[in-house]
C-alpha cells in the first residue's frame, strides 16, 4: 500500500517535470502553429549549458539559469528571425522542416563537444531525499514539481497581464485580427518562440539535475512531449500541466503494475487510446 | 491522339530505363555501385508512398518506420520459425497491410496537426513493443530484442537489387494509377477540404484508408528488403524516427507534390549517406546543414524550383507536346 501511495505521489511530482518540457512545446504550437520538432533538443541544450556552466566554471545548475535564461532567449530570437521566420513566409512545411534540421544538427554538436557519453548534472542535493512517515521522496522531484509550478505560474500571468502576454494571446486565436489591430506579429512571434526556448532551458536543467542526458535524449523528450499537450489539448497551460500529471501518473502506475520495462508504453498507449476517443485532447480548443 | 502521343513518348523511355536498371548487376556492375542504387531504391519508394500520404491526400503521416518494422519483423520471425523469405515478403506485406487498418482505426479519428502527432507515437510504441516482447528464439543476454535475419546473407546482392527495383517501379506504378484514378481525384478533394469533399459525396474515410494501407504495404516491403539485405533487424534501427526524418528529407527535398520530386530528393540524401559514411560524426550534422540550407534557399524542394525556370516549362512543354499548367496545387 506504501509503495502504490509513494508511486502515485512520484507520478505527480514527475508530472510537473514533463508539464515543464512540454511547455515551451505547447506554446509554440498554440501561437505559431508550429509543431517545433526541435524542442525535444532545445531542452537537451538547456541540461548541456547547466552541465557547462558546472563542469568549467564550477557554478550550480540552479544558479546558472540566471545566464542560461538570458542566452537561451537570445538564441530563440536569432533562430526565428533568420530561420522559421523567412520559412513561415513560404509554407507550412517549411519550417517544420528547418525544425528538423536543427533538431539533427544540435544533436551532433553536443555529440562532437560533448561526447555522445551519458551526463548528468550531479550536485550535492541531488541525491538528497527526505521521508513523510515511511514514504521517502527525492529531493530533486519536489525541487522539480515547484520550479514547474512557479514557472507556470510565472507564464501564466505573463500572458494576461502584460502587454506582449497579450498580444501573444490575441495572435494565437486569430493572427488576422491580431494584425489589423496593429500587434506587430513578428515580433510576437519572435518573442514567443524567444520564451518557449527559456521555458526550455529551465526545463533542461531539472531534467538534468534528475535523470541523466545523451545527445540524443532530445527525441524521448519530444515524444513525451507531445504525449503530455496531446493529453492536455495543445495551446493550454493548464491542460499542459494536467496532461503532464496524467502522463507522470501513468507512467509511474504503469511501472508500477507492469514492470519498469513498460512504464513508457503504457504511457503512449494511454496517449492513442485518449487520441481516439478525444482527438482535441482533454483541454483541447476544437480543431 | 495526343494523350496517346505524350503516353508512347513517356513510356518507351521509361521501358528502356527499366531494362537498363534491370541489366546493370548482370552487365558486371561493381558491387558497391549497386549498393548506392539498392538503397536509392528503397529510399525512393518509401518517400514515393510518403508523398502519396503528406503530398496528394493530406495525411502527414510520421507512422512510417512502425511499417517498416513492422514488415521487417514479419520475414524475421517466420524466417525463425522456417518460412522461406519470399513467403515471408508475402506475409509481411498482409501484415502491413492489416497493421495499417489497425491503426487507422484511432489515427483518422485525428486530424491534420493532431494526426501528424498522433501516428508519431506508434513506432515508438512498436519500439517499446519489440523491445520487451521476444516471440521467438530465447532471449539473449544483454537485453534488446535484435533478431539476425536467417539465411538472408546467402542471398546475392543482384536479388536484393532486384527485389528494390521491382518495389520501387511497383511505387511509381500505383502512384500512377491512382493519380490518374478517381480514388486520386477524391484523395486530392480531400487535401483541399475534407468537409466540403464529404459533402460532395467522397466517402473520406474509405479513400483516406486505401492511400494508408496501399501506402503502408509498399513502405513496408521496402523497408523488409532493406533489413534483408543487411541481415539484421533490431526495434531501436528499424522503428527509428531515423527513417521518418530520411523520407521525409526525400521527399521534400526534391518537392513534395510532384511525382518526380522523391527520385532527386532520394538520389541526394542517399548520395549524402555514403559520401559522409566515413565520417560518422559530422554526416548527420551536414545532413542537417544541408536541409535547412535547401529549405531556407528552395522551399518548394529542388523540383519545384526548377519548375519556375524557364528551360524547365519549355522541356514540359515539348514533351506534352501542348500548352500545360503549371504551378503547385496547393
Amino acid at each position: 500500500m506504501i509503495d502504490l501511495i509513494s508511486t502515485i505521489i512520484m507520478g505527480f511530482l514527475l508530472g510537473g517535470l514533463y508539464a515543464l518540457i512540454a511547455l515551451g512545446l505547447s506554446l509554440v504550437f498554440g501561437v505559431m502553429r508550429l509543431i517545433n520538432v526541435a524542442h525535444g533538443d532545445i531542452v537537451v541544450l538547456g541540461s548541456y549549458l547547466g552541465y557547462a556552466a558546472m563542469t568549467i566554471l564550477g557554478m550550480d545548475p540552479i544558479l546558472s539559469l540566471f545566464f542560461g535564461i538570458p542566452l537561451m532567449f537570445a538564441l530563440g530570437l536569432g533562430i526565428q528571425k533568420f530561420f522559421l521566420n523567412r520559412a513561415f513566409k513560404v509554407s507550412m512545411e517549411a519550417p517544420l522542416i528547418i525544425a528538423f534540421g536543427l533538431s539533427i544538427i544540435l544533436q551532433n554538436i553536443y555529440q562532437i563537444i560533448w561526447s555522445p557519453m551519458s551526463r548528468g548534472l550531479t550536485t550535492s542535493y541531488a541525491l538528497k531525499s527526505f521521508n513523510i512517515g515511511e514514504i521517502y521522496f527525492p529531493l530533486v522531484y519536489i525541487l522539480d514539481f515547484s520550479i514547474a509550478l512557479v514557472v507556470m505560474i510565472f507564464l501564466r500571468e505573463f500572458l494576461r497581464r502584460s502587454y506582449m502576454g497579450r498580444a501573444i494571446n490575441a495572435a494565437s486565436q486569430d493572427r488576422k485580427a491580431a494584425q489589423l489591430m496593429g500587434i506587430n506579429t513578428d515580433r510576437v512571434f519572435a518573442f514567443t518562440f524567444a520564451i518557449a526556448m527559456a521555458l526550455a532551458g529551465v526545463a533542461g536543467i531539472c531534467f538534468g539535475l534528475t535523470f541523466p542526458f545523451v545527445p540524443t535524449s532530445g527525441m524521448s523528450f519530444l515524444i513525451i512531449a507531445f504525449g503530455v499537450i496531446v493529453l492536455g489539448g495543445l495551446g493550454s497551460i493548464l491542460g499542459t500541466f494536467i496532461g503532464g500529471i496524467v502522463f507522470g501518473l501513468t507512467q509511474t502506475l504503469g511501472s508500477y503494475f507492469f514492470g519498469v520495462n513498460a512504464q513508457l508504453l503504457v504511457a503512449y498507449l494511454m496517449v492513442l487510446v485518449v487520441l481516439s476517443i478525444r482527438p482535441q485532447g482533454i483541454f483541447g480548443r476544437q480543431g | 491522339m495526343r494523350l496517346n502521343d505524350s503516353k508512347i513518348r513517356t513510356t518507351i523511355p521509361a521501358v528502356f530505363l527499366i531494362v537498363v536498371l534491370f541489366v546493370l548487376p548482370i552487365a558486371g556492375m561493381p558491387q558497391n555501385w549497386l549498393l548506392f542504387l539498392f538503397v536509392f531504391f528503397t529510399y525512393v519508394s518509401m518517400a514515393n508512398m510518403w508523398n502519396l500520404l503528406a503530398g496528394y491526400s493530406g495525411l502527414i503521416s510520421l507512422c512510417q518506420p512502425a511499417f517498416i518494422g513492422v514488415a521487417a519483423y514479419t520475414v524475421t520471425l517466420l524466417a525463425w520459425i522456417g518460412v522461406p523469405l519470399y513467403l515471408g515478403m508475402v506475409a509481411a506485406a498482409i501484415v502491413s497491410a492489416a497493421f495499417a487498418m489497425i491503426i487507422s482505426i484511432p489515427a483518422f479519428r485525428m486530424k491534420g496537426i493532431y494526426f501528424a502527432i498522433g501516428t508519431l507515437i506508434v513506432p515508438e510504441v512498436m519500439r517499446l513493443i519489440f523491445l520487451i516482447w521476444r516471440p521467438v528464439g530465447g532471449s539473449i543476454v544483454g537485453g534488446g530484442a535484435g533478431y539476425a535475419i536467417k539465411k538472408a546473407t546467402e542471398i546475392p546482392i543482384t536479388y536484393s537489387y532486384w527485389l528494390a527495383l521491382f518495389i520501387w517501379i511497383a511505387s511509381v506504378v500505383i502512384m500512377r494509377l491512382i493519380l490518374n484514378s478517381l480514388l486520386g481525384l477524391g484523395l486530392a478533394a480531400i487535401r483541399d477540404n475534407d468537409n466540403s469533399a464529404a459533402s460532395s459525396g467522397v466517402n473520406v474515410f474509405r479513400l483516406k484508408l486505401y492511400s494508408f494501407v496501399i501506402s503502408g504495404v509498399v513502405t513496408g516491403l521496402a523497408g523488409a528488403a532493406f533489413y534483408i539485405f543487411q541481415g539484421y533487424v533490431d526495434p531501436e534501427s528499424t522503428f527509428s524516427i531515423r527513417w521518418t526524418i530520411a523520407i521525409m528529407l526525400s521527399t521534400i527535398l526534391g518537392g513534395i507534390n510532384t511525382e518526380e520530386g522523391p527520385i532527386v530528393g532520394a538520389a541526394i540524401v542517399v548520395f549524402i549517406y555514403f559520401m559522409l559514411a566515413k565520417y560518422a560524426g559530422v554526416s548527420l550534422l551536414i545532413q542537417g546543414i544541408i536541409l535547412t540550407g535547401i529549405m531556407l534557399l528552395a522551399p518548394h524542394g529542388i523540383v519545384g524550383a526548377l519548375r519556375q525556370t524557364r528551360p524547365y516549362q519549355t522541356l514540359l512543354r515539348l514533351a506534352n507536346g501542348g500548352s500545360v499548367e503549371l504551378g503547385f496545387h496547393k
